[in-house]
């Protein structure tokens, strides 16, 4: 069942348009990875999907429910850019934004202090963000973001700006927030991550869907596989194949783009004649690589019709 | 998760704005700089008024000082002595041993009467330099006075005559009301008029700059985005401008309780203090002590005065914070909204400027026709209201104009300011504004 349907919405600020008849639908329990280069339109998107701004046209339904002001309190929306009140204390602004999602104090300070201690921030709710430092001041912000045990959860970029242990760590959360049922949209650059967190995709540029559906699918539809060869000997089996296949070469290690998995097996096939092959692996294609293509595409497409 | 049970329906509908107006409250009430203005402005607001006037009071009975006299006519110096012995004394010394004392720092001055001093009317004070106004006025008051009964009577004028000339004239303005006749101050009530419009001034400039400094800390922050992801751009910014209003008006309520209770002590405490030295002065010059007034008497103050006050603080200050967080929603920081902001700041200032001629005559028609537009009424009608007696009709169109726009003001403001606070990037123009105008719905 999908808990948000987006259909046929445009945005435009004056002469440009940020969001062009976008549509799009993320079912209830996922982690939908939002993707795009800057300026595609994913922060409009967000925005308007946390209410922020209104769509000029079309329509956003969350759990059924026409977008409006009382559905603010059932999302969670971290921003891409930080920021906190510097001169409050943790607990206080925590509070607050608990209160501004329908928490009372009460309950807002309970959980605030549940969640302080479940990201290893307990005992900082009497200093002020000012003397936090960065790493700290995004754990308060992200604490600020679930507090109110939101249904849907928007994060972008959640990871910018944290360590690896604190991004295992918040990563987990977010895995363990899936498994209670809370649907994440993810919008991020690193496309590890997503390869990690997401179950589905959405590839936005220029406002428009570019690119959509689950993540395996979209990987094996656009993608094309890598093969990996480490071996020693002459490497004498590579001069059948075209240099445009070759992504990487080294002494000993080469890796190629395939079309076919029979392919994959001709290569093996010559390569063992002269050559001891000590690995040979079929990956899946980086998510970086089908955004690239496609992002590059469609500014090619651009730049024809101009 | 342990804690997060559902959330009940109650709770989901609570006030999101009140949330915001408390928060803000809060947050600036609890502020070292807000005790410390609501507490010591008042106080450093009466220092300034009294401790000068207590000051030169003080001077002018200035007993430390001491002055010998030398008498070349023998008839004037006893009188003078007698009029304040703490001060002059009775020498025998020449006029160059009391010099030397002078010049060694055993004498402080000493005061030489002319044989002619009937006729030519000058006596000559000697001083190790300086001495005060307050000594030299003390001295040429008392002699001549001294003088004049002499030459009166020297004229063969009745000595019943010269008490009647002595006898000081002062003139008591009396105020006609409904009511009956009662004691007037007008020059009291125009100076606290003056002094109310120009705290409202203050007051709205610098609480609407603390509303701007908040809007604009709030974008610069990137906090507003995760407000408005929580709670509309209208209830943002009203509930910020209610907060600081909730602050303003407690600053204000304060300072006039404790003006009150200041103002109600500090006349006793003041009298006290000068009360003996004034009273012996007066006995010893046979001044007719009734014409004197008490120094430091408070007229009563109507309510309608502080109720004008209140009222018009708040309505001016509503009318420029809604203005001035549009501003502020428009600017990436501080330093750009000084542009911005010459189109609200020109308007506030404006009636300080014409507030001397107002108040020179708060019943003329410049002064009735400048207090009636809506950006000027908070100061001038204050002051107005305290200083004269303004008819019904114009304090209700005063009231009922500034209203309207207030709520045109909120209403443009609350437009801008939707755009505001999610426009980055390159520093906005009023073209932009207008523009943002048109754009919201």
């Amino acid at each position: 069942m999908e808990i948000l349907k987006i259909s046929n919405v445009t945005k435009k600020f004056g002469d440009f348009l940020a969001v062009d008849n976008l549509s799009m639908q993320v079912n209830e329990g996922v982690i939908f990875g939002l993707l795009g280069p800057n300026g595609a339109g994913k922060t409009t998107t967000i925005r308007m999907i946390t209410n922020i701004l209104f769509p000029d046209q079309g329509e956003i339904l969350i759990m059924g429910e026409q977008i409006n002001p009382n559905l603010k309190n059932k999302i969670g929306y971290l921003p891409e850019e930080r920021g906190l009140y510097k001169k409050n204390k943790v607990i206080e602004q925590l509070e607050y934004f608990g209160r501004l999602k329908g928490l009372s104090q009460r309950e807002a300070n309970h959980r605030a202090k549940f969640w302080l201690n479940k990201v290893g921030a307990a005992g900082w709710e009497n200093k002020k963000i000012e003397e936090l430092s960065k790493g700290m001041a995004q754990k308060v912000q992200f604490v600020a973001t679930v507090l109110h045990n939101p249904k849907i959860l928007i994060l972008d970029e959640p990871f910018s700006g944290f360590d690896p242990i604190n991004t295992e760590l918040i990563k987990n959360i977010i895995l363990e927030m899936k498994a209670n049922g809370t649907t994440i949209i993810l919008s991020t650059h690193q496309m590890y991550q997503v390869e990690q967190l997401c179950d589905e995709i959405l590839m936005i540029n220029q406002g428009k869907v570019v690119l959509s559906g689950n993540l395996r699918e979209v990987k094996k539809e656009f993608g094309t596989n890598h093969l990996v060869i480490e071996f020693t000997g002459n490497g004498d089996f590579l001069d059948n194949i075209e240099k445009s296949k070759i992504i990487d070469i080294s002494a000993n290690r080469v890796e190629l783009r395939i079309e076919k998995y029979d392919e994959a097996q001709q290569i093996l096939k010559n390569a063992v004649i002269n050559n001891q092959i000590t690995k040979f692996e079929i990956k899946e294609p980086p998510l970086n690589e089908i955004f690239i293509d496609i992002v590059s595409k469609s500014i090619g497409e651009r730049n024809e019709k101009q | 998760m342990i804690l997060l049970a559902n959330q009940s329906e109650k709770e989901m509908k609570s006030n999101k704005i009140w949330t915001i107006i408390t928060f803000e409250f809060l947050t600036r009430v609890k502020s070292k700089g807000f005790i410390l203005s609501t507490f010591l402005g008042p106080i450093f607001l009466i220092a300034i008024m009294v401790i000068p006037g207590i000051v030169a009071s003080l001077s002018m009975e200035d007993t430390s000082k001491r002055i010998a006299v030398i008498d070349q006519t023998g008839e004037f110096a006893e009188k003078i002595i007698a009029s304040d012995k703490s001060v002059f004394f009775a020498t025998t010394k020449s006029m160059d041993e009391l010099k030397k004392d002078l010049l060694d720092g055993s004498l402080d001055a000493f005061l030489l009467i002319p044989k002619n001093i009937e006729n030519e009317g000058s006596a000559t004070i000697y001083t190790q330099g300086g001495g005060g106004i307050g000594l030299i006025e003390k001295t040429e008051n008392i002699l001549s006075e001294i003088i004049r009964e002499k030459r009166l009577t020297n004229a063969g004028v009745d000595k019943s005559v010269i008490d009647l000339v002595e006898k000081k004239v002062s003139i008591n303005t009396v105020k006609v009301t409904k009511e009956g006749v009662q004691k007037d101050y007008t020059e009291f009530y125009s100076i606290f008029g003056y002094i109310l419009g120009f705290m409202i001034y203050i007051l709205m400039f610098s609480y609407g700059a603390l509303v701007m400094r908040g809007v604009i800390n709030e974008k610069a922050n990137r906090i507003i985005e995760i407000l408005n992801s929580s709670a509309s751009a209208m209830e943002i910014m009203m509930g910020k401008i209610f907060g600081i209003a909730a602050v303003g008006l407690l600053q204000v309520l304060v300072w006039i309780v404790l003006i009150l209770a200041i103002s109600v002590l500090a006349g006793p405490i003041v009298n006290s203090v000068l009360g003996q030295t004034d009273m012996t002065s007066i006995n010893n010059m046979n001044i007719p002590s009734a014409t004197q007034p008490t120094p430091f008497e408070i007229p009563p103050i109507p309510l309608g005065t502080w109720i004008a006050f209140v009222f018009f603080f708040l309505a001016g200050y509503f009318l420029y914070s809604s203005l001035f967080a549009a501003i502020g929603s428009a600017v990436n920081q501080e330093e750009d909204a000084a542009q911005l902001q010459t189109p609200i700041t020109m308007p506030l200032i404006i009636p300080i400027l014409f507030m001397p001629a107002i108040m020179g005559n708060p019943d003329s028609p410049l002064a009735i026709i400048l207090s009636l537009i809506p950006f000027f009424t908070p100061m001038l009608m204050t002051a107005r209201i305290a200083a004269t007696s303004v008819p019904f009709w114009q304090v209700t169109l005063s009231v009922v104009l500034t209203l309207l726009t207030l709520y045109f003001s909120i209403w443009v403001a609350s437009k801008i300011y939707r755009i505001g606070i999610l426009s980055y990037g390159k520093k906005p123009q009023f073209k932009d504004l207008l523009r943002w105008i048109k754009l919201a719905k």
